[in-house]
């Protein structure tokens, strides 16, 4: 098992965010997770990417548990995030954006990068070159020295989404990609998600536009009011009663 | 870039080397020449504040205190073990850097303007420490009778000799800031300001460049330190108050803050200023506030953005300043705010 998460429950003071949640990811998937406003989906995504330390059980991710370790390490297992609301560094242009997230495979410390300019600069080229292989694979490539901010919306979620791999992931959290895009940019972003499974990263995804996630998920985890209610394929989950009650409500009132 | 504009560029570098490097013989007087000392130290002051606060957000306003550790431990290594200034100018570094660690351990809990309260305090805890322990460090008398440098026998003795030290470790700390900047720690202490918990997310340890960002600015404070106790023979508390600080906040913020050249404008404006204003007195902390309040409400980006806009506006025309088409493309990457 790839990722596994285990009877996770993420409690907040009084309100229970997450309760007893299972899910387990399979490697090189692209695996769904939906549910109605507040069910818990960002939540998750907080607890896997270590913002917050879960209540109880726990998260195995490669054999190991990760769900008590600081935010930067889980990023150097292999997990990588974006954000729902966009969040680039401001002051920064799209390149370095995507070169943040390369420093933490930097060889050069502090000492080094003082007294050896030289191997710093050679290393320094090495990321940029990657850096614009992923841009070039999300198609930003041309905003490169651009102030991140000031790119359109679009363009601003897709360089999320570069400077995201840039970390080398095995898995990537996608908090909803496509909120904000119109369909031509969403079909895109499909596309996409497709290259970035290709190059074998697993992607984890929460999503509210059903077309694309019922279009492109392997696998789908519905949750509501931080509780699992259905798993499975998008065919089997778009005719089970339970989702359709949770998302619509009950039929005859 | 035009063939031009290299050559005018060249020449107005020629002639900024030239006056750096022969400044004491075109100074007037010697006191002209300790101006220009105090403003090197300042620089120096300021390019640490300005890596801690203007690049890594992390406000390190117990910058005069550290300043403070590293003159009297250069001070008091000299006058109380007899060590020369070569060795005293790394030691100053090497505390100030440990205690500057420890100034910035509550960053790791509390941010910005909670952080900046914080450090104020523990600038203030050192400053009494000073005073107070009077068996080390002679109390509110201060420490005296330190000596000055000796390079191979030649003796350091005199404003112009040692205007010649500290215009080395200016430039050895201008260039180390930008190299540090430069790449990938840099990015990390920018990422840090823009936006804590996506740095998280890229893989930054957090906490490690939090430390890191107040150990180097704590660092430059000892340099300075080190320096100022060496050439002015004579330090006592009161220098290091909490008013150095704001000094050398004032000088960043009017240079720019976020801009290494924004610190040698601010470092050596403010200064040279002060000795103007010296006939008005208290006034001058009028005139800092006034001008801390102008910068923050109509420039942001000190006098550094304040010449990008005039360049920008095409208005003036520098010589040195790229044709209208070259321009365009630079535009691009000025940030709007």
């Amino acid at each position: 098992m790839f990722l596994k998460i285990e009877n996770l429950k993420m409690q907040f003071g009084g309100l229970i965010a997450v309760n007893d949640v299972s899910i387990n990811v399979e490697k090189g998937e692209i695996h769904g997770l939906i549910g109605p406003n507040g069910s818990g989906k960002t939540t998750i995504f907080n607890v896997l990417s270590g913002y917050y330390k879960p209540s109880g059980g726990k998260i195995v991710f490669d054999g190991k548990t990760i769900s008590n370790l600081p935010a930067y390490q889980i990023t150097a297992a292999g997990f990588a995030r974006t954000f729902q609301n966009l969040r680039l560094f401001s002051s920064m242009t799209v390149l370095d954006n995507v070169l943040v997230g390369m420093g933490h495979h930097a060889k050069t410390g502090l000492w080094k990068t003082i007294l050896n300019p030289v191997a710093v600069q050679r290393e320094e080229n090495i990321f940029i070159e990657k850096a614009m292989n992923f841009l070039n694979l999300l198609e930003v490539a041309d905003f490169a020295n651009e102030l991140a901010t000031s790119l359109p919306y679009g363009s601003q979620r897709r360089v999320e989404i570069a400077r995201a791999l840039a970390t080398d992931p095995q898995i990537i959290l996608l908090d909803e990609p496509a909120a904000g895009l119109n369909e031509i940019e969403t079909e895109k972003l499909r596309e996409i998600l497709m290259k970035i499974q290709n190059t074998g990263v697993t992607i984890l995804l929460v999503e509210h536009d059903m077309k694309l996630v019922m279009g492109i998920c392997d696998v789908i985890t519905v949750l509501d009011y931080g509780k699992k209610i259905a798993e499975g394929t998008g065919a089997a989950i778009s005719n089970d009663p339970v989702v359709i009650e949770a998302y619509l409500g009950q039929e005859d009132l | 870039m035009r063939k031009k504009t290299i050559i005018i560029r060249a020449l107005l570098f020629g002639g900024a080397a030239l006056i750096l490097l022969f400044f004491p013989y075109i100074a007037q007087n010697r006191y002209q020449v300790h101006i220009i000392n105090m403003a090197g130290i300042y620089i120096i002051l300021s390019l640490g504040l300005n890596l801690a606060m203007g690049y890594a957000g992390q406000f390190n306003l117990a910058m005069g205190a550290l300043w403070g550790v590293g003159a009297y431990t250069a001070g008091l290594l000299n006058t109380r073990l007899g060590l020369p200034f070569w060795i005293n100018l790394p030691a100053a570094m090497i505390v100030a850097g440990l205690i500057g660690a420890i100034v910035g351990l509550p960053s790791l809990k509390v941010r910005s303007h909670y952080l900046a309260i914080v450090t104020i305090g523990l600038g203030e805890v050192i400053n009494i420490i000073l005073i107070n322990e009077e068996k080390l460090t002679g109390g509110a008398l201060g420490v005296s009778r330190i000596k000055m440098p000796n390079f191979f026998g030649f003796p350091i003795n005199t404003d112009e000799r040692f205007y010649y030290i500290i215009l080395v470790v200016v430039i050895l700390g201008f260039l180390v800031t930008r190299q540090i900047l430069k790449h990938h720690i840099g990015r990390s202490f920018r990422a840090i300001r823009d936006d804590y918990q996506a740095a998280k997310a890229m893989g930054v340890n957090t906490a490690y460049y939090q430390i890191l960002a107040f150990i180097i600015s704590a660092a430059y404070a000892g340099a300075a330190g080190a320096l100022f106790a060496h050439l002015n023979t004579y330090i006592s508390p009161d220098i290091f108050e909490f008013k150095s600080t704001l000094f050398v906040m004032t000088m960043t913020m009017v240079g720019g803050m976020g801009s290494l050249a924004g610190s040698v404008v601010g470092g050596l404006t403010l200064p040279i200023l002060q000795e103007y204003l010296r006939v008005i007195k208290d006034w001058q902390l009028v005139v800092y506030g006034i001008s801390i309040m102008i910068v923050v409400l109509f420039v942001p980006g000190g006098v550094i953005e304040l010449t990008r806009r005039m360049r920008n506006s095409r208005k003036i025309h520098w010589p040195w300043s790229p044709k209208p088409e070259e321009e365009k493309l630079e535009e691009t990457n000025v940030s709007e705010n």
